[in-house]
Order: structure tokens, then sequence, then C-alpha cells
């Protein structure tokens, strides 16, 4: 690894002056599960590591109002897949965070750090893409927020200008009217990266939508607004055609994990399970309300 | 060289305060700033888990955690999991289950195991595998490790360490524990990359990303200017012309030789003051070059027009050698059904956890070698004729390698290391990557075109095999993995007629080399698969038509050659009995079975030494590498036994040319049956010595006294050997020493250039169920059987087993290197490479054994290493194919490739 000057500030302030006024490459460190790798292999470059674990507002806090959810600061895959607010309200996110890397990965692995790693096959995107995250991003021009599916802008790019940093996500919900769902497939059960996944979320107006990711440069959200793979009296060949028509736009490419057949394959076999999945959830919520 | 901070950090209980640099990782810190070398280093990118330990009450993967980072918090590491001497429930455990191989892995799964006890102290069977799925394990060890977390947390009983059996005290035939062990569990076993050799450079290699390429130049300005750069040796400063090396074929630069031949080939090497900056200079060094035509498949290699791999006087294509066997007349067979196919198998790699590693301390006048080598006399001798040294002045330390499955058997980069400690004048080490280790050595890929004749009763009638092995660039032992494969490519059957073209290809890859089952698990996907697609056919049962064909004790398996020389049919019918082969099959489930056979070694000397000391103790010389298979338990077994003694007062001194005397290799299941019978030999000799002492002190004469079994028997009289020599020794004033030796001679006329001294047959079978919409498998039950001849310790013949099978499960389902049109290997490394992890297993695995102490080792043991990976893949198909109705010819079984072939069906 080559060597760079590390620091690490205290606060938002200072971590964002410290952006601004690093000479050379700046990289910023959250879980390092993707940093030190890329560093090491000399995918990125880095003449000054700005460590933000000791940012007092990035503490991790995962908290919940009337219409929304927010994960504020650093939240640790392992914090997520545990969390009693995101099981309840976004199991589809909480089975992403668990199926991150290993025990040692998620231990590490940020929620914010996967978001900005910007990875197609990150597996917490579709899920933040579908349910309509948005993402709080402090800067010199002051804090703004905007949705998951913008900020991400393709293959390892994000819409952060010089001095910015993603200070939390936000989810935003209906208590006990969603359902979501996560699946994927991989080359083996144990630790691997997603060959493709998907999030499904039925929301509360009874519309689903899908996010799927490996899919393309950036996560590709489709929703059904004819409502009838919502609709109980749709028939499975009717299912079918409507989950085909969503999946047809998906581009994804062929690769050392499998080839753009398999990939839409999959995505039209998890979608259906993804659904199933979903509305039975949905319905539990509301039984539950 | 670079800016350090200070930190603060507390390790095991204990403060300290150091100067580190901020790229340093956690893992280096620990292991070079505070000598804690427990933790490993394989992946380097979080996916071994072998550098797993505790920060601030957490486990995490030490390699992607900057020492910095550390600042303030509290680590803990194996070397703080035990309390002083006594080891925790999960080490003990670990221990006793057997979960301990070459112990590479382990303090890692240590860690992760300890975290889960922490978190849950009676987790599942699901909730195990989903924690120890961070932490590989090549040798296999899993099934143990479930084993281990289980007693551990009190939901099976408590194993006792065994050290004898309870009435004799005999230790051969229990599960005594690994010699060794202690120190694998508790993370003091000292790998290559843990020793510190005073003044020792770090060396990087300088490599291109391509496969074929003409050096053009080299400018290694920006990185001699790197502070703590000390050198960058190209080919220029190597002798001219260029010397080369290998085990037969003496065909291997140093350094590649104006012309890369494969992806990963170095051009160069940096010598620097600490690791970071070499490969960081390494980085630096610019090389020009031009990618020329590489053949890296059978389709370019064996094109009319293709470029030679190794252009010389008598190539005339990149056909290496080609061989023939065969017996009976093929062609005139009248078959009732005659099956045609042509069968896949992908390269593969061995994946020790353990990356190759290498230091040399060179002076003009000899040089001491340490290297985690399979056969340190080979090294010596390499290296001797190289450097024109005596042999006396090359000695080769072999640390005990953390994994080996074939891949460390042949000298690598010795060679360069050593030029490179010449020029230098210091020690100097090079630590491979995994991606470099992958770019060493790999398994041959095979194309097989095999047509089968079969009555309509399922006889076979003939073989008719036509196979290519693609190798790589520089031959290494691949003609012989080759030639030997394909030698019983005919299986364990008797086949009357036979004809097998067996051709070993050249290409611009990693050179392939020696792996687990050398060259038969190919051969043997490609026949065993033909005996379902003849079973399918005629509408026979897979179990019925190998038991109608399979050889007998003493029926020939090769024409004139050494005959069956176990109870096959026996270990058959035990695998089709534990995996419940007549139950009624569940729904959407199928059944595989099938065998495979391998020659056991066919020639060489093993010598030991051993020496019975005034006191009793016992220390036995072998010079074995014991890597995991547990060699060095199985001596200390022997020897004790032979002389009564408790285990514990046996040491076995193994990996020091200097000391111990010479042994041909490790390889090919051999040490049990050559090593043991040598140093069976020389306690008999020591047997023989006491006799004489006896008749000395007794003044009786040697008819009134008898030795053996560890015992001496006077005037009707037993004792131990232990014991009468710490009472009648004294008189002699000193010790015993014994030798002894076994050598099987080379037979020049004998194609293998000898018999097999033993077979390894086994029998796999498979339940299993696939997700069709996905092309999963999800195997219910995994079961393997070998015919052991005696199992010295029978937890460490499952071991080796189940290690056999899970590698083989490996190869049939996942694993592959991936090459681009120009052959470079996409898929270097633990993210892309994929291999069975704790989740990926069997829902159930069991191992069986057939004991009829017919072997040719001590109380007729065989080698037993390598049976359970040669039929996994065929197995595993045909339970497949019975479950789907989809045939798959080619591997590896990915879920893509089972979903493709079910598109089609």
């Amino acid at each position: 690894m080559k060597p760079f000057q590390y620091s690490c500030p205290a606060s938002l302030q200072e971590a964002s002056e410290g952006l601004i006024h690093a000479i050379g490459d700046v990289r910023l460190l959250a879980g390092g599960t993707d940093l030190t790798v890329g560093l090491r292999h000399g995918h990125f470059q880095a003449d000054t590591v700005l460590d933000l674990k000791r940012v007092v507002e990035m503490k991790p806090k995962i908290t919940a109002s009337q219409n929304e959810i927010v994960l504020s600061g650093f939240v640790a895959m392992t914090a997520i897949a545990q969390s009693d607010l995101i099981n309840r309200h976004f199991q589809a996110l909480a089975e992403a965070a668990d199926v991150v890397g290993s025990r040692q990965i998620r231990n590490r692995a940020t929620l914010i750090g996967n978001i900005c790693n910007a990875s197609p096959a990150a597996d917490t995107v579709p899920v933040l893409a579908a349910c309509g995250a948005s993402v709080d991003i402090f800067g010199p021009q002051g804090a703004r927020s905007m949705p998951v599916t913008a900020f991400i802008q393709g293959n390892r790019k994000i819409a952060l200008a010089v001095g910015e940093l993603v200070t939390a996500v936000r989810l935003p919900f209906k208590n006990g009217q969603t359902g979501t769902a996560f699946g994927r497939i991989t080359r083996r059960r144990g630790v691997d990266l997603a060959t493709v996944n998907l999030c499904c979320h039925i929301g509360a107006t009874g519309l689903a939508t899908f996010a799927f990711g490996a899919a393309s440069p950036r996560p590709l959200v489709v929703t059904d607004t004819s409502g009838m793979l919502c609709d109980p009296n749709t028939t499975e060949d009717q299912i079918d055609a409507v989950i085909d028509g969503m999946v047809a736009q998906a581009k994804p490419i062929s690769d050392v994990r499998a080839s753009a057949d398999y990939r839409v394959a999959m995505l039209k076999v998890l979608a259906t399970r993804a659904l199933a999945t979903a509305l039975q959830r949905q319905r539990e919520a509301l039984a539950d309300v | 060289m670079y800016e350090t901070m200070t930190i603060s950090v507390i390790v095991n209980g204990t403060a300290y305060t150091c100067e580190v640099a901020p790229h340093v990782t956690l893992l280096d810190f620990l292991r070079d700033t505070l000598d804690l070398k427990g933790a490993k280093e394989c992946c380097a990118v979080g996916e071994c888990g072998a550098c797993t330990l505790k920060v601030a009450g957490e486990t995490v993967n030490s390699c992607l955690f900057l020492a910095v980072e550390a600042d303030g918090c509290e680590i803990e590491t194996i070397e703080g999991v035990a309390q002083g001497d006594t080891l925790s429930p999960v080490q003990d455990a670990f221990l006793t289950c057997g979960a301990v191989q070459c112990g590479f892995c382990i303090p890692g799964m240590v860690m992760s195991a300890e975290d889960l006890m922490a978190q849950n102290g009676a987790p599942s069977e699901t909730e195990v595998r989903e924690a120890l799925s961070g932490n590989l394990c090549r040798c296999g060890g899993y099934n143990r490790m479930f084993d281990a977390v289980n007693v551990a947390s009190g939901h099976a009983e408590e194993v006792k360490m065994q050290t004898g059996h309870a009435d004799t005290g005999a230790t051969v035939g229990t599960n005594a524990v690994r010699a060794g062990g202690v120190n694998r569990v508790t993370g003091h076993q000292a790998f290559v990359a843990d020793l510190e050799i005073d003044g020792m450079v770090h060396l990087k290699l300088v490599t291109l990303n391509a496969a074929r390429a003409e050096i053009i130049s080299i400018d290694i300005a920006a990185a001699c200017a790197v502070p703590g750069v000390l050198d960058v040796i190209t080919a220029a400063d190597l002798p001219d012309p260029m010397p080369r090396f290998g085990p037969v074929f003496k065909d291997r630069p140093i350094m590649a030789d104006g012309e890369t031949q494969y992806h990963g080939e170095p051009v160069a090497v940096v010598a620097a003051e600490d690791k970071d900056i070499a490969a960081y200079a390494a980085s630096l060094v610019k090389v020009d070059y031009e990618t020329l035509p590489a053949v890296t498949d059978f389709a370019a290699a064996l094109a009319p027009d293709a470029p030679l791999v190794q252009p010389n006087a008598e190539a005339r294509s990149n056909i290496l050698k080609a061989r023939d066997y065969g017996w009976g007349d093929v062609d005139s067979v009248n078959a009732a059904l005659v099956v045609d196919n042509r069968y896949s198998f992908p390269m593969v790699t061995h994946f020790a956890i353990e990356p190759h590693g290498f230091i040399v301390s060179a002076k003009p006048d000899g040089m001491t070698i340490w290297s985690p080598v399979q056969h340190p006399y080979l090294l010596q001798k390499i290296m001797a004729e190289l450097f024109d040294h005596p042999l006396s002045a090359v000695r080769v330390l072999a640390a005990d390698p953390g994994g080996g499955f074939g891949g460390k058997q042949n000298p690598k980069f010795e060679p360069l290391v050593a030029y490179a400690s010449l020029r230098l004048g210091r020690p100097c080490r090079l630590i491979l990557t995994l991606e470099e280790t992958f770019q060493a050595v790999r398994r041959a890929a095979a194309d097989v075109h095999i047509r089968t004749g079969f009555a309509q009763d399922g006889e076979i009638l003939f073989q008719d095999i036509k196979s290519d092995y693609l190798i790589g660039a520089y031959v290494d032992i691949a003609e012989r993995v080759m030639t030997k494969g394909n030698y019983l490519g005919c299986g364990p059957y008797r086949v009357k007629n036979a004809r097998v073209h067996a051709r070993a290809v050249l290409s611009h890859t990693t050179p392939s080399t020696a792996f687990r089952g050398f060259g038969t698990p190919q051969i043997n996907w490609a026949v065993e698969s033909q005996i379902d697609a003849g079973a399918r056919a005629l509408g026979l049962d897979g179990l019925n038509i190998r038991l109608r064909n399979l050889a007998g004790r003493g029926d020939e398996v090769v024409k004139g050659d050494f005959p069956a020389d176990g109870d096959w049919p026996a270990s058959v019918k035990m695998a089709a009995e534990m995996v419940g082969w007549t139950d009624p099959l569940p729904e959407g489930r199928g059944r595989g079975i099938a065998v495979g056979v391998k020659s056991g070694a066919t020639t060489g000397l093993s010598n030991s030494t051993v020496r019975l000391l005034a006191d009793g103790s016992v220390i036995v010389y072998a010079g074995t590498s014991d890597m995991g298979q547990g060699a060095r338990t199985i001596f200390a077994q022997l020897a004790a036994d032979a002389f009564g003694a408790p285990l514990d007062r046996v040491s076995v001194v193994m990996g020091d040319t200097s000391v111990v005397p010479f042994d041909l290799q490790t390889s090919a299941s051999r040490s049990t049956v050559f090593m043991g019978t040598a140093l069976t030999r020389a306690c008999e000799d020591i047997q023989r010595q006491v006799l004489e002492l006896a008749c000395e002190t007794s003044g009786l004469s040697e008819a009134d006294i008898a030795v053996g079994n560890g015992t001496i028997q006077i005037a009707g009289e037993f004792h131990s050997i232990f014991d009468f020599v710490q009472q009648s020794l004294g008189k002699w004033n000193g010790e015993l020493v014994g030798t002894g030796r076994m050598r099987k001679p080379t037979d020049p006329e004998h194609a293998l250039g000898g018999t097999p001294a033993f077979f390894e047959f086994n029998c796999t079978a498979f339940e299993v169920e696939v997700d069709e919409a996905t092309g999963e498998i999800l195997i219910h039950k995994h079961v393997t059987v070998g015919d052991v001849g005696k199992a010295l310790n029978p937890l460490q013949v499952e071991m080796q087993d189940e290690g056999a099978a899970i590698m083989g499960l490996g190869h049939s389902v996942m694993e592959q290197i991936i090459m681009d049109d120009e052959g470079r290997i996409k898929n270097l490394g633990a993210i892309d490479y994929r291999i069975v992890t704790t989740k990926d297993m069997p829902l159930s695995m069991k191992t069986g054994m057939v004991e009829n102490q017919d072997g040719p080792g001590p109380y007729g043991s065989k080698g037993v290493s390598e049976g359970a990976i040669l039929c996994t893949a065929p197995a595993l198909a045909a339970a497949v194919a019975q479950a789907t109705g989809a045939v798959v010819h080619d591997l590896p079984l990915s879920p893509e490739r089972l979903w493709a072939a079910l598109q089609s069906k």
C-alpha cells in the first residue's frame, strides 16, 4: 500500500474543511472494508485518508418518527440487521445488511459507506432505492438532501461536491402499511457478492416497486403502475407478464460472475419470489396495526 | 521512510504505545511491531478470515483495519484466548474433535467461534455455519468445527483428548491427539511468514498485465528513488544465459527471460526494507512491453499454426508428450450400447490458506532456505545444482506448510530469492499474495473425448479415451500428472478392451502441477459420468452397474499390472448403505454414486533415524512435511507403540535437511506407507539393540528374551521397552540409535516407472435437490468411504477424507480459473475465485472406512489423503441428473451452468 497521511477530524465542519484543503487525492474512511482493498490494489489513490469515525455527528443512531426512520452516522451492517426498528418496518434492509460479507465485514461496513462506494452490486442500495430513501448531505454550502437513486450516478460515481459528506439515510414510511423483501443470487451460499439482487417494496398505495442491483451501473427502479401485482385477482400468468415487462428494462452485463442472460432470468425468479414475500409481509403488517 | 503516528492500544490486557505509519494495517502492526504472529494473512481482501481478531469487542478482519484506527481501543487476539496453559473450551474442542489440520486458518477460525460463543451460548447448526462463514479452511475441517462448537457449547458430549488405548496404552488405532495441535489452536505455530531472520530484506515481484509479452525495456528509476528501496533486480542482473530449473524438465527461468510466457510471470523484483515499500515501489517499475499472441486454451494451443510455447529443435507442436495405453482390441468389440461424449474439467487452483513464501540467506559458499516446501530434498538438490554447491552446503528448513495439496511440492521462487540474497548480502524474503499464489501453480484443465461400449447387462466392453491435459508454460510435474492420471484412466473396473491416448498440451498459462488426486479427478469425471450415461441408457441402477464391473481383490484394472489390493465392493456397499441408496427417494431429490481409484506412490526412498534416549523418551527424524495431513502424529504413534512409550515422550523432527535424513518427497499419500515403514524399521533396529542390552544386563541368552510390540519379555516377565531402557540403558551410558528405510526401486519397463505401492480407492455418494429456477443445488447427504487398510488414527483418516471431499465439492460446483481472450486471469484472488465455505457444506457429510489390514504400510495401512476427491463430481452430477433430468458434461456444475442445462433440457 502506498503511504498516505491520516487524519481524524472531530466534527463535520472540520472534516469538510479537511476535504477542501487536502493536498492531492483524499479518501474518506468509514468501515474501511472497501477502501482498504481499493488502496491495496491500487484501484484508489490516496495522499490523505480522512477517518470520519471520530466525527461527533457521525455517531451511529437509528431513530423513528411518524413518517420516517433515520439512520444517522455510521450505522454498521450488524446493527442494521439486528435493529428491531428496521426489522419491523424495512425487513428487506435488515435482510440485505445481513448478507453483506461475513460477520467480520458486517461489524465494520457501514450503510453510508455502502452507498458512497456506489458498487452496482451493493446489497443495501436496491432496498434504499425501492423504498424511496434519501441521503442527508453536509457541506460548505449547507445541508441538503437527495434521493439515493439520484445520489448514485453510476458505477462508483456519486453526487458529492467538494467538501460534502453524507451524514444520514432517511427511509420514509407509513406505519404498518408497507411490505418489503430482498433477494439475491450468488455463486455460492457463503459470503459472496451478488450476481444480481433486488428489493420489492409494496407501498401504502398498493403499488409494487422493484429496484434491481447488479443489473445496470446504477440502481434501476421500476414501479408497477398498473397495480396488477398487488391485486389479489391477478392470475399467475398475468403476474409473469408484468414482471417480464419490468425485468426487460434491466440491461445487465456479462462478466466474471455471470452472463447477462442468467442475470435477467434470475431477476425474474427473484422478483416473483420477492413479490410474494413482500405481499405476505404487508398483509401481516396490516393485521398487526 | 515515512511519517508515523503514535497510537495507544491495549492488546490482550497489556497496554502499548507505539509509532506506526498510517498505511500499516492492524494485522501488520500486531505481527511486525508487537510480534504477535497468531493472526495470519491470506487473501488481504476480507474474504478468508485468517486475520480475524477482536477490536472493542467485535470481530474484524484486521487486514482491512488500519492500525491508526485502533488508537485507544482494546484488542483481543488468538494469543489471549488460552489462560496460560489452559485452553479455552473452543480451543480444546477444536483439537479433540479433529478440526485442526494445517492450522493456518485456525487462529481466525477460533476467534470467530469464540465470538459466536460469547454472543450466543447455544447456537443452532445454521447459526454455527453462518458465524464461521467468514473464515475459509482449505483443509476442509468444517464438519469437525461444527462438532467442536457443539461440544464447546455443551450441545454435544465432550470428547476427551486421547493419548492411547485405555487397556494397552497403545496409540495405533486411537484418535491420538494431533502433534503440534496446541500450537495451532493458540496461534503459536510458526509458518514461514512468521519467521524473523536478522537483517531480512523484503522482496516484491513486478509482473505485467499480460500473458505472453515481449519485454522491451524496464525503467526502474522511480522505484529506486523510493526511500527504503535497496535494489530492483531485472533479468539483466541475473546470469546469462538465464538459469532454468524444474523437477523433471529444466525449463523454468529464474525470472522471465526476454518474454513472459504466462500472466504473472515476474519480470523484475524489488528489494526494500519493508514489505509495504517493496510493494509500492514495484508499482512504480515501468515496463515497456508488447503483447504477443498467446495460446491459452486447447483450441488455440492445438491449432496447426499455433505459436510454440516451448520452441526448440524437437518441438513440432504444443503437444509436450503423448502417451498410449491399452489392451485388448477396442475396434473389434460388438457392443449393445456405445456412449460417446466429451467432458471438460476447468483449471482450478490449490488455494492453500497459506500463500507461498520463501526466505533465503545465501552466501558465496552456501545457503539456508526457509520454505514451506513439500519436497525439501528436491529443493536442496535443485538449489545445489543451480548455485554449484555441494548438497551439504544447502540447508533447507522446511516450515510446516499451511496447506499444500500438491501446490507446494516443487521449487518456485527460491532461486530468485537466493540470487537477490547473494546480490544484497542479506537474507531476503518473498511472501506472495494470494493473487500471486494463483499465478504460481494450478491444476491442469482437461478435455476428454470418450467412447464407452456396454453389453446389455451393463458390462463395460471397452473404453476408448482421448484425453488432453492443458498444462502451463513450464512443465513443472505436469507431464507426470497426465501420465499417471490416465494410466488408470479406465477406473477401478475390469475392462476387457481399452485404448487411452493422452496428451499434455503446453499453453501460455500458469504452470500446472500436482494437485490432490494428481490427474485422476479430471479423467475420472469423464469415465464415471460415462458409466452413468450407460446406466441411464440401459435402464440400470448406478450402484448395480458399478458392482457389475468393479474389480474384486486380485483382479487387474490395468492388464498385466498390480491387481486390486482391497475389498472395493465393500466400500461401495457401505457408501450405498450410508446414503440410503435403496430408501424411497423423497420428491424432487436425486442420488448419485461414483468410484475412483488412484495409484499410490510408485518409487522412491524414505529414510528415518530414531533415537531412544536413556530416559525412554524418543526422537524420530522424518523428512516428511506435515502440511495438515497429520504425518507427525502418525509417526509419533508408531514410535510410541514400538517402545511402549507415552505419546508425550516422543518428538518428531522434520523439515531440516541438515539433520534429518533423505526422504524423496511428501506426495501421493505416500508418507504413512513409506516413511511409516522406514521409521518402523528404525524402531526394529533399536529393538535389536534392546535385545542385546537385555542379554548383557540379565545374563540370559537371546532365546530367553522376546522383544516386540513395545514390550520386552525377560524370563517370562513383561516390561515396556520404555521402562526397561530407563532401568538398564544407564549401564551403556548413552542412547540407542536406529535407522530404517523403505525403498521402492524404479522399474524402467513400467509405464509409471513402477507398480503402485497401493491403490487409493474411494466411493462417494450424494443425495441432492435442485432449485430448478435458479440452478442451485442443495446437498442433503454427501458420503465417502475409503479402502484404507488400517486406520492408524481413525479421526485423522476422517479428517483427510472429509477434506478431500470438500475440496472435490469445490471443483464440482464452483471453482474455475477464468481468463480473458488474451490469457489474463480475471478472477485472481478470493473475491471472484470461489471455494467452499461453511454455508456451502452439505446438510450432512459422513465418512466411512473399510479396514482389512491389507496395505503395505505399518499395521497394513495405506495412504488415504486423496481418495475422496477422485469421484465427487461424477457422483454429484449423477444425483443432479436423477433429480432434474439435466446431464452436464462440463465442470463446475455452477448454478448458472445447471440453469442453462435445465433450459435446454
